[in-house]
């Protein structure tokens, strides 16, 4: 596997955060279970001196699968959010994140962070272009490789997420005929494709229709063991049916305006 | 909803209550129909009007078309009429206007809306897009002031005037808008695909490389075209600057240089000067003006409605998919931010410099005396009569412009289907996009001697409506787009007419859009020049109120400005000259002002009603 990029280690001096060979370990050798990949000690998000979320405390340990829920307004998606740095303007965080066992220094412009843990939003957003050029969408800035080992990654990428039986035939699609739910599966694979060290989906089926989110919900199940996902749902059956265990996030305390009311 | 709600007294349901008899309702349905009707018709009186004016005088005596496009003698005294030397001048300057102005227009985009945060971005887009509005005049003033001394310096060119002058005053005026029309388009690109494409890990530049400007490229494209129309149909700025010289042509390929450094002359121009005057209104002189004003409108039609159809077009091309950027990334990222913010220096030295000049050298505006007493000849007095006349000017084409461009906006937005509303709209982008050089050609032709009115103030507040009512209509036609689709549905479901309908929920619903069109279109109206010069307005000896129609001139603050240009070696007048572009300007400004405040109303009405 290649290195991911020269802009990571470049960056190593800055921002500790992961460098590639870990990334590839953490995905190959899912034996080393035990393993933590993201430590999240007391983190807050605040809106100048009004807390909005936590403070949250967490592992997600390698190849786990862990749901984040609470009820709607608690800040799931925010949480999500603050750990790969794209906290929209006026909140901000504070507290402890580990990632695979270095803290996270926030704000300096990191990429190799978001391309270590990688976020799937909760909408699928499809951009212009085939469906080729889509599951490439990250990885063609991130890795330098010859044309068939990106297209070996993205083929490897797009088995995991569930669709490549459905798209293998037409790559060169435009990615706009695909349904809902082949968009969301191919937003997995395109986030799959970078070997990510931890998944952190957003609400993964609720912008779907029923039939959908099954299998999209087949495909998350699907990497249970050799990924490790932290998922938010509002819906206490799919992380039951998804998680092998479960963190809680409340809404703050009454006094406090909820993250609905900003 | 609440909106339809709030007015039920005016929108009866006709099962409830049908107090009018039947053919009263129908009378007033036809009233608000043939109303907004006639603002279509006006639309395409206007083009019939400048197509008639110019086929007629093409008809009237014989043009060379092969002279015309591939000779580049003008010399009406031996009836040889080429237009090369002048279509050949209008491609330079805007090619030089596009080459300096696009990178930096774009650049500067950018840098607002993905660089930038929205503290800061929100008033610098709102000043460059007061920037945009600023007469024509006032940018030919800067360009004889600033950008002439400086050409001459740089290229040893006695007093200034070139191709090149021409080229940079275009690409500062036509900056603004490129910036302004840009950022729209950037803006108007979902957040959530930022987001998608940050969470893989990209840098900014990458993100926006290839997930934004994928998106925003069409609407990017329309602004460069849109500046490249201003820029094809300016008249007075380009005048003033490029020393109007017949027949040039680089004589070699590598005479292309150092011809940019001599004066030369454009298509607007050549109409702008004195020779359709000279021309009369028949024969092959006069036919050879108005090929070249059809090869102008050919020209920029063109570019408008390409530029039109660009920001409409939906799909987005794919990203390029470009391997082997994998090196390098932050320091390219960086040096991508240092440079695109680098880029927004310009409009901002452009924005501080406008207003440090204008202050500077305007300052006669300062004193109450100038505005409120009469000008003395060009160099003493103030400006009263001049203030007025405009104003006078701007009134009676608002009262004009106003039902026309409201009618047509209804009408577009409401009653045409998909298809004609788009070609409805494209032929009121191309009114819209008309050289008013052109305008006030035909006007002049029409009232002033078909008519017999000579100069009027009511021609040409009548030549300005067209300036006018493609804002307001386009505007309102938008608003109307934008109406949630529950609000017309139960208007319809409670029984409504579409007479019925415009009048209780489409006019309560846009009225705020439609007058910030009509500010928009006035301010814009307010520095034209070039359509009053030959209609309208005099220098000096005209009351200061006219008293009729026929043979009424006002003075007017664009064409005064521009007469006492001319003079530019008297101190004295150029003082004048400031003085009233600063006034001018402040006018100008007045008009944005309200017309912003309008919108921020009307997006309060926006989060409310949704």
């Amino acid at each position: 596997m290649d290195d991911v990029t020269t802009g990571v280690t470049t960056l190593d001096d800055t921002i500790d955060t992961v460098d590639s060979v870990d990334t590839v370990d953490s995905v190959d050798s899912v034996d080393s279970v035990d393993k933590t990949v993201i430590a999240v000690r007391d983190l807050q998000i605040l809106s100048g001196t009004k807390r909005l979320v936590g403070p949250v405390t967490f592992e997600l340990s390698a190849g786990s699968t862990t749901g984040l829920c609470g009820p709607s307004g608690a800040g799931k998606s925010t949480v999500l959010r603050a750990l790969v740095d794209l906290l929209p303007h006026g909140l901000r965080r504070q507290g402890e994140v580990e990632v695979l066992g270095r803290p996270v220094r926030y704000g300096k412009g990191d990429s190799g962070l978001r391309s270590t843990v990688v976020l799937v939003p909760q909408t699928p957003v499809v951009f212009g272009g085939s469906i080729l050029d889509n599951a490439l969408f990250g990885l063609r800035h991130l890795v330098r490789a010859s044309r068939t080992e990106m297209h070996d990654r993205v083929e490897q990428a797009l088995r995991e997420a569930g669709l490549w039986s459905e798209v293998s035939h037409r790559l060169d699609t435009p990615a706009q005929t695909l349904s809902n739910g082949q968009r969301q599966r191919l937003c997995l694979a395109r986030a799959l494709a970078l070997e990510p060290a931890a998944l952190l989906l957003d609400e993964p089926t609720s912008a779907l229709d029923e039939r959908s989110r099954d299998t999209v919900e087949e495909s998350v199940a699907a990497l249970r063991g050799n990924r490790t996902v932290l998922l938010v749902s509002h819906d206490p059956a799919q992380v039951e049916r998804l998680c092998d265990r479960t963190i809680r996030v409340d809404l703050p305390t009454a006094t406090e305006p909820s993250l609905a009311a900003v | 909803m609440g909106l339809i709600l709030e007015r039920p007294a005016r929108a009866p349901g006709p099962a409830v209550s049908r107090p009018s008899s039947g053919s009263g309702r129908g009378s007033r349905a036809r009233w608000v129909w043939s109303w907004a009707y006639s603002g279509i018709l006006s639309v395409l009186l206007t083009l019939a009007v400048l197509l008639g004016y110019l086929v007629t005088g093409i008809a009237s005596g014989t043009v060379d078309w092969t002279a015309l496009l591939t000779s580049s003698t003008w010399s009406p005294g031996n009836l040889a009429f080429g237009g090369l030397a002048m279509i050949y001048g209008s491609a330079v300057v805007c090619v030089l206007a596009l080459a300096l102005a696009v990178p930096v227009g774009w650049a500067a985009a950018v840098a607002l809306s993905e660089y930038l945060p929205p503290r800061l971005a929100k008033p610098l887009r709102l000043s460059i897009e007061l920037l945009a509005a600023v007469p024509s005049i006032v940018y030919g003033l800067i360009g004889i002031m600033v950008i002439r001394p400086f050409v001459a310096d740089l290229g040893d060119v006695p007093g200034g005037d070139s191709l090149l002058a021409a080229g940079i005053v275009l690409a500062v005026m036509i900056t603004p808008t490129i910036v302004a029309v840009s950022v729209d388009a950037l803006a108007s690109v979902p957040g959530r695909y930022r987001e998608a494409a940050y969470s893989l890990g990209l840098t900014r530049r990458e993100v926006i490389r290839s997930a934004v400007l994928p998106q925003a490229r069409p609407g990017m494209r329309a602004g460069v075209l849109l500046g490249l129309a201003r820029a094809l149909g300016e008249a007075i700025a380009v005048f003033m600057v490029i020393g109007r010289a017949d027949g040039r042509l680089p004589e070699s390929a590598g005479d292309v240089f150092s011809s940019l450094v001599r004066p030369g002359q454009t298509l607007t121009t050549k109409l702008a000067g004195p020779e359709p005057m000279l021309a009369g209104t028949s024969g092959p002189y006069f036919a050879a003006l108005c090929g070249l004003g059809i090869i102008l409108l050919v020209l920029v039609a063109v570019a408008t409605v390409w530029g039109t159809r660009g920001s409409t077009g939906r799909a987005a091309r794919a990203p390029r998919a470009r391997r082997s950027s994998a090196w390098l990334r932050t320091p390219k990222d960086r040096l991508t931010t240092v440079v695109r913010l680098g880029a927004l220096l310009l409009p901002g030295a452009l924005l501080v410099g406008m207003l440090g000049i204008l202050l500077a050298r305007g300052g006669a505006a300062l004193n109450p005396v100038f505005w409120f007493s009469a000008s003395e000849g060009a160099s003493g007095g103030g400006i009263r009569d001049q203030i007025l006349g405009t104003l006078l000017l701007l009134a009676t084409a608002a009262l004009i412009a106003l039902p026309l461009g409201y009618g047509a906006g209804i009408v577009i937005g409401t009653r045409a289907s998909a298809r004609t509303a788009r070609v409805l709209e494209t032929l009121t982008v191309a009114v819209g996009g008309t050289p008013t050089i052109l305008l006030g050609l035909a006007g002049y032709v029409l009232f002033c001697t078909t008519m017999g009115w000579g100069r009027s103030w009511l021609a040409g507040a009548v030549v300005l409506v067209p300036v006018v009512v493609p804002v307001v209509a386009l505007t309102t036609a938008g608003r109307i787009r934008s109406m949630p689709g529950e609000i017309t549905e139960a208007a319809l479901a409670l029984g409504l007419t579409s007479s019925q309908y415009v009048r209780s929920v489409v006019i309560p619903y846009t009225w705020p859009a439609t007058l910030t069109g009509l500010l928009l279109g006035l301010a814009r109206a307010a520095g034209e020049t070039a359509p009053l010069i030959f209609t309208a307005t005099v220098f000096f000896g005209a009351p200061a109120l006219p008293t009729g129609i026929v043979n009424a001139p006002v003075q007017a603050l664009p064409t005064h400005i521009f007469t006492l240009s001319q003079d530019s070696g008297a101190p004295e007048a150029i003082a004048q000259a400031w003085g009233s572009a600063l006034v001018l300007v402040l006018i100008t400004a007045g008009l944005l002002s309200l017309a912003v405040l309008l919108r921020n109303r009307f997006e309060g009405a926006r989060r409310w009603t949704t």
